[in-house]
């Protein structure tokens, strides 16, 4: 079947394009007139980066098959800038903050202009309501409200043009003032290029074969038939691999691609290259890996246990890392409590789920730098670890750090830049490797799944005599960041509070199940989930108020923590203070409530999710008529 | 990812016979499509070649419709965001823009039409038990012998189960048509994992019509969907809460009733517990809508259902 011919006008200009018939309008946007401001975020229609106009009505692009676009008017985020002037809206973006990392904003800016077309004076609960199918993940979206509420006005002439512009920033008083980012006007217009948006002359398309199994020993491979097929340029296993295979950012226990057996259900097996994407993916489907499973163990417990399988052999009782820590005598300081209170807490696997799918660009420039363009949140480790792995020296290796599409510690890992190297050295061509969204949250590192026993002993007064803390992690098949984030949770767990005697143990364990790194605040999380609630129960059992507890422990300004650092300054009482005030909290133990609570609904506090804000807005709008 | 080597766009309902029997067995019909492509997508269907898609949206008769005192039809490709900007629809229908605005967002309201809701015939569409609580009835046309013919089913025999229809091989849902209920009071009550973009865990639709006391109910229709694997029509209530005034006592006894109905394969204690709340929040946010006397329910009942 011929390809079929599109006529369109997108932007205000009439375009005739061959297009291939299984084509989604975002993809003929995107690859045939290289509008790259609609980003493919999900691929399924759920996260709005894609929107664009089709004939004047907002469209998920990603849910439109290109043959629905024929004939059309279509107005990308690249088409609302006119002769390169941001629009109201889009100035309002820049001046609120509301871009972050940038890459659900075209999108956000596009339904943000649907939506004051609509209703030019939408009140703040029916933009929310038409900015529904647009997620962010980075703002938490009231600057993004902000904006358009700011735009609205603009438009409506209730505030003046000149509140878009930047606010006058004092010399040297930049704290605490409105300072508008510099990358923002990229980002609202959609100029901004993003490592999937990027091409190169001759560039190939990667595609990655993945592990069906948990654990499973490779008998074989055999990529013949792949690399016969017309159009494959090149097919890559760990084979390739010239030099030291292993990256992770404190052991190097992973291989670019799986050697001997897969350790994870989405381990990369094996990649192909291809002139095309569809040419890639069918031959990935011709790769023949004969695997033999092996017994698999998806529980940390499980797997410190003797004669559990042995994931990785350096570690034949799969713990990536123990950290120990101990400060005085736990026992002694049980002993002199009056109340000893132990529970266990969990915390589950969470995916960072930035808008931004991994993806990069792999070649060899003319001088045989092997160079890979990426949003790598560690440039200079990956390109040392890259250097050993394709045996080259430092200097012929180069990193170019891509804009980040959102991270939050999901990016630190080279899950993917090994290959592109591999390909682009075996190929001799700019490879590109874009990740789906399933790809993505299928294989990439997840903040660490933990479980914690903690044991507190407390005198009458609310003081900590003794606290037992141990939490296991499950690090997932590989150690990525498993070690510092036991250290980081070793560290910061006990919280800021005077604990004279203190044992303190985490351990990071492998299991078969999807590798667990870097993740915001770092081993943090778990750890303070469980002793902070861990205080609020204590404070019930000896009938004082939560704040007041933790009072009574604080660090204050010349403590020492258990692992000997001296704090010069501790902010913490004045942390709990604007806690306390900002919550409207009631003095008092936490069964001392009674009926009527004075700290619910009122500002800071939000109501539970409704809609139908635009059935009241007719309702106004037909009685004002 | 979806494949095909054609996609067509017929402009006539026989212009889309002519290219189903050329394509006989390998083609398939798309409206909105947004069904379609997130369904060809790893962790579903993966990917999928498909050699024909037959996009109908376009046929003007599936695009088509007329609301009347009568009665309202709907051609099959009707955008579901009709239901929210068709003032006139919206009153004939009066549970359907509630159930709209809980319809994906407003960007696949443009694209999903309500035809591909009833056929896609999932347990927790959001588009049928408004009309199943309407009485909708489904017009299906096929060609035989080089004539164009219809048959007209009532919806609740043409989902027989998940994902199964009463259509057969080569037949396309051309129209849906309806009572139009001027006058009634309408709700959709839903809860789902997110505020957009969300097939339903439990939907009610719920359609009252009040004497002029506004203290009866002088029609009630009730469809709770999500909860097996066909929605479930509520004749029983309804016959219950048209039996006598309206009152705590009667709401609270009517919301029990279809609370043993719950039988999905998964977390039926949590559904069993939305049912109750649904049946009687929708009931109150139904009856308020026909215009109910302000004292009909007491203001506790009104606030717990606001």
């Amino acid at each position: 079947m011929p390809d079929m011919r599109i006529e369109a006008v997108v932007n205000g200009r009439k375009i005739a394009r061959s297009a291939q018939p299984h084509q989604r309008l975002l993809d003929f946007l995107r690859d045939e007139l290289q509008l790259t401001g609609s980003k493919d975020g999900c691929g399924a229609g759920e996260c709005g980066a894609c929107s664009v106009f089709v004939d004047g009505v907002l469209m998920k692009s990603c849910m439109m098959p290109v043959g629905k676009a024929q004939g059309a008017s279509i107005e990308t985020v690249e088409g609302l800038a006119q002769k390169g002037d941001l629009s109201v809206l889009q100035k309002a973006f820049h001046k609120t903050g509301a871009s972050q990392c940038g890459y659900c904003i075209p999108g956000m800016v596009m339904a943000a202009t649907a939506a004051l077309r609509a209703n030019p004076f939408a009140d703040r609960e029916e933009i929310k309501e038409r900015l529904g199918g647009n997620i962010c993940r980075c703002t938490g979206y009231q600057k993004i409200f902000d904006a358009v509420e700011l735009a609205r006005d603009v438009q409506n002439g209730r505030l003046p043009a000149t509140a878009l512009a930047e606010a006058d920033v004092s010399e040297g008083k930049f704290i605490g003032a409105n300072v508008r980012r510099i990358d923002a006007p990229s980002k609202v217009s959609g100029a901004l290029r993003y490592a999937g948006d990027m091409t190169m002359p001759h560039m190939l398309h990667m595609q990655v074969l993945r592990s069906p199994h948990a654990h499973a020993l490779i008998e074989s491979i055999d990529t013949s038939e792949a690399e016969a097929m017309e159009g494959v340029e090149g097919v890559i296993t760990c084979a390739d691999v010239p030099g030291e295979d292993g990256f992770g950012v404190f052991v190097h226990d992973q291989p670019v691609m799986a050697r001997g057996k897969v350790r994870y259900v989405g381990e990369a097996v094996a990649a192909v290259a291809a002139e095309d994407l569809v040419t890639a993916r069918r031959a990935l489907a011709k790769i023949k890996v004969a695997y033999k499973p092996l017994s698999a163990v998806f529980d940390p417990f499980e797997a410190m246990k003797s004669g559990a399988p042995v994931i990785h052999d350096y570690a034949p009782d799969n713990v990536t890392k123990h950290i120990p820590i101990r400060k005085g005598d736990v026992e002694k300081g049980f002993a002199q409590s009056d109340l000893v209170v132990e529970q266990d807490y969990e915390t589950q696997a969470i995916e960072h789920a930035y808008l931004e799918p991994e993806a990069g660009l792999g070649y060899v420039d003319h001088d045989g730098v092997v160079t890979i363009v990426s949003p790598s949140q560690n440039i200079t480790h990956h390109r040392h670890m890259l250097a050993k792995i394709i045996a080259k020296p430092i200097s012929k290796v180069r990193f170019i750090m891509s804009p980040v599409g959102g991270g939050f510690g999901g990016k630190e890992d080279m899950i993917y830049q090994g290959m592109l190297a591999l390909m682009a050295m075996k190929t001799r061509r700019p490879v590109r490797l874009v990740f789906t969204r399933e790809e993505s949250i299928a294989t990439t590192a997840k903040r660490h799944p933990s479980r914690t026993t903690l044991r507190m002993g407390l005198t009458r007064d609310g003081r900590i005599q003794a606290v037992a803390f141990k939490m296991v992690c499950d690090g997932g098949a590989y150690g990525l960041s498993t070690e510092g984030v036991m250290r980081k949770a070793a560290i910061l767990g006990a919280g800021p509070y005077n604990i004279p005697n203190l044992q303190m143990d985490t351990y990071g364990v492998y299991t078969n199940n999807t590798p667990s790194g870097a993740f915001r605040s770092f081993g943090a999380l778990q750890t303070q989930f469980a002793t902070e609630s861990h205080l609020d129960i204590c404070a019930e059992r000896l009938g004082l108020d939560p704040f007041e507890i933790r009072r009574i422990n604080a660090m204050r300004d010349g403590a020492q923590t258990h692992t000997k650092q001296t704090l010069k300054s501790v902010s913490y009482l004045r942390v709990l203070e604007a806690a306390e005030k900002a919550s409207r909290w009631e003095k008092g133990a936490p069964t001392s409530r009674g009926d009527s609570r004075s700290d619910l609904g009122g500002e800071g506090v939000r109501a539970s999710c409704s809609l139908g804000a635009r059935f009241s807005a007719d309702v106004t709008r037909e009685a004002a008529e | 990812m979806l494949l095909c080597d054609a996609y067509l766009t017929p402009k006539s309902l026989d212009e889309a016979f002519d290219l189903i029997e050329a394509h006989r067995g390998r083609y398939r019909l798309v409206a909105g499509a947004t069904d379609l492509l997130p369904w060809a997508r790893e962790g579903r269907a993966g990917d999928v070649h498909i050699p024909v898609l037959i996009d109908i949206a376009t046929i003007p008769q599936l695009r088509e419709r007329t609301v009347s005192e009568k009665g309202v039809r709907l051609g099959a490709a009707t955008p579901i965001q009709r239901f929210l900007d068709d003032a006139a629809l919206g009153r004939a229908m009066p549970a359907m823009p509630r159930c709209a605005v809980w319809f994906a967002d407003d960007q696949l309201r443009e694209a999903a039409t309500i035809g591909g809701n009833v056929v896609n015939a999932s347990p927790a569409a959001d588009g049928v038990p408004p009309l199943a609580a309407h009485d909708a009835v489904v017009e299906l046309a096929s060609r035989k012998h080089g004539r164009i013919e219809t048959r007209r089913v009532p919806i609740g025999d043409f989902i027989i189960g998940p994902g199964k229809t009463a259509l057969t091989e080569d037949e396309i849902l051309v129209a849906i048509e309806c009572a139009a209920l001027q006058g009634y009071g309408g709700s959709f009550e839903k809860v789902g994992h997110r505020r957009s973009l969300v097939i339903s865990t439990v939907c009610l639709a719920a359609l009252v019509k009040l004497d002029d006391d506004g203290r009866r109910f002088d029609d009630v229709r009730l469809c709770l969907g999500g909860i097996g694997p066909v929605p479930d029509r509520l004749r029983d209530v309804e016959q219950f809460l048209k039996a006598g005034p309206v009152d705590a006592d009667r709401l609270a006894r009517a919301a029990e009733m279809p609370v043993s109905l719950v039988r999905s394969r998964t977390r039926q204690d949590y559904r069993r517990d939305v049912v109750r709340g649904f049946m009687l929040r929708g009931l109150v946010n139904a009856a308020r809508r026909a215009g109910a006397e302000p004292d009909l329910f007491s203001a506790e009942l009104e606030a717990a259902c606001a």
